[in-house]
């Protein structure tokens, strides 16, 4: 157990790849580098997706179309009319998520793994949160919805502040490095063949879940926010 | 130590009960919600995805105080 501990312990660590000589030295952890390969990734597929658009898809056009309209759809349907200018945040983090905990597959460590991606997502969508609903009902409206639907719920309403963020990111967390550690387990006990369908399992089935559940809390507390007390 | 240590993390990772009862219940009733009304499918299916999303939330909470425990107690 003591040297399974340590063993897990050294897999946790946040490594620092490489440090930027500049003011002393910049750290630049594992996850940062990890990030940047998703971003180079993702706008290359970018670059050559949207190349020769035509008014009637065809080919690779027609994929593209579709992801983009099932995004648009499953946003537009919780956050309504209202909602429709946060759609390419959210939809952005859902694929980035997506593909960082896919990640794991082609031998990166998944960036989701280092609580401080997790954390600074989970950062921005509290933001955003209160944003949205400081942008649709005004700083008066957005104050007096603490004490919404009573006085007497304002410290619980205040708590949620600190508490939705929390839960979205050791959720991300949790799940990512619940799988690893399981398949890092199943690795010891078996090493051959048996890892595979738990593979399926945990890195694509749970890190597409996860990604969509991010997500959709954003969303549907967004909703909540903009919607007026009745 | 080290068996006490172990028991400490096994009875963290419990929580893991609970979330499992909850997930059971809210899939066994969305299956009937479903069978009953199959043209709500996709409310029904965000709702309950809501709802185990945030059951789970305790099993990962658990799992994350066993691991912190098995590391940081030695």
């Amino acid at each position: 157990m003591e040297d399974f501990a340590t063993e897990l312990m050294s897999e946790l660590e946040n490594k620092i790849s490489f440090i930027i000589p500049i003011f002393g030295g910049i750290p630049v952890p594992t996850a940062v580098v990890a990030t940047w390969g998703i971003m180079a990734f993702l706008m290359i597929l970018t670059l050559i997706f949207v190349r020769n658009l035509k008014m009637v898809p065809k080919g690779p056009q027609i994929y593209v179309e579709a992801l983009v309209g099932f995004i648009n759809n499953f946003f537009g349907e919780i956050l309504g009319e209202e909602g429709k200018r946060y759609i390419p945040y959210l939809g952005t983090v859902l694929i980035y998520i997506a593909c960082a905990n896919l990640a794991g597959l082609v031998g990166v460590t998944p960036p989701t793994k280092d609580l401080n991606i997790t954390a600074g997502l989970a950062f921005m969508s509290i933001i955003l949160i209160e944003y949205s609903g400081i942008h649709e009902k005004g700083g008066k409206g957005w104050l007096k919805s603490f004490v919404q639907p009573m006085a007497i719920l304002a410290p619980i309403n205040i708590l949620e502040l600190f508490i939705r963020p929390l839960s979205l990111c050791m959720r991300l967390f949790g799940n990512v490095l619940g799988a690893f550690v399981i398949m890092e387990m199943i690795k010891i006990v078996i090493p051959a063949v048996i890892p595979v369908p738990f593979s399926f399992y945990f890195d694509i089935f749970d890190g597409l879940i996860q990604a969509y559940v991010f997500v959709f809390l954003t969303s549907l507390f967004m909703k909540e926010k903009m919607e007026e007390y009745k | 130590m080290t068996g006490l240590i172990a028991i400490g993390a096994a009875m963290a990772v419990m929580t893991g009960v609970g979330a499992g009862i909850g997930i059971g219940i809210a899939t066994s009733k969305a299956t009937e919600a479903i069978a009953r009304q199959p043209e709500a499918k996709g409310d029904i299916n965000k709702a309950l995805l809501l709802g185990c999303a945030l059951a789970e939330a305790t099993a990962i909470y658990g799992f994350v105080v066993a691991v912190l425990i098995v590391l940081f107690l030695k």
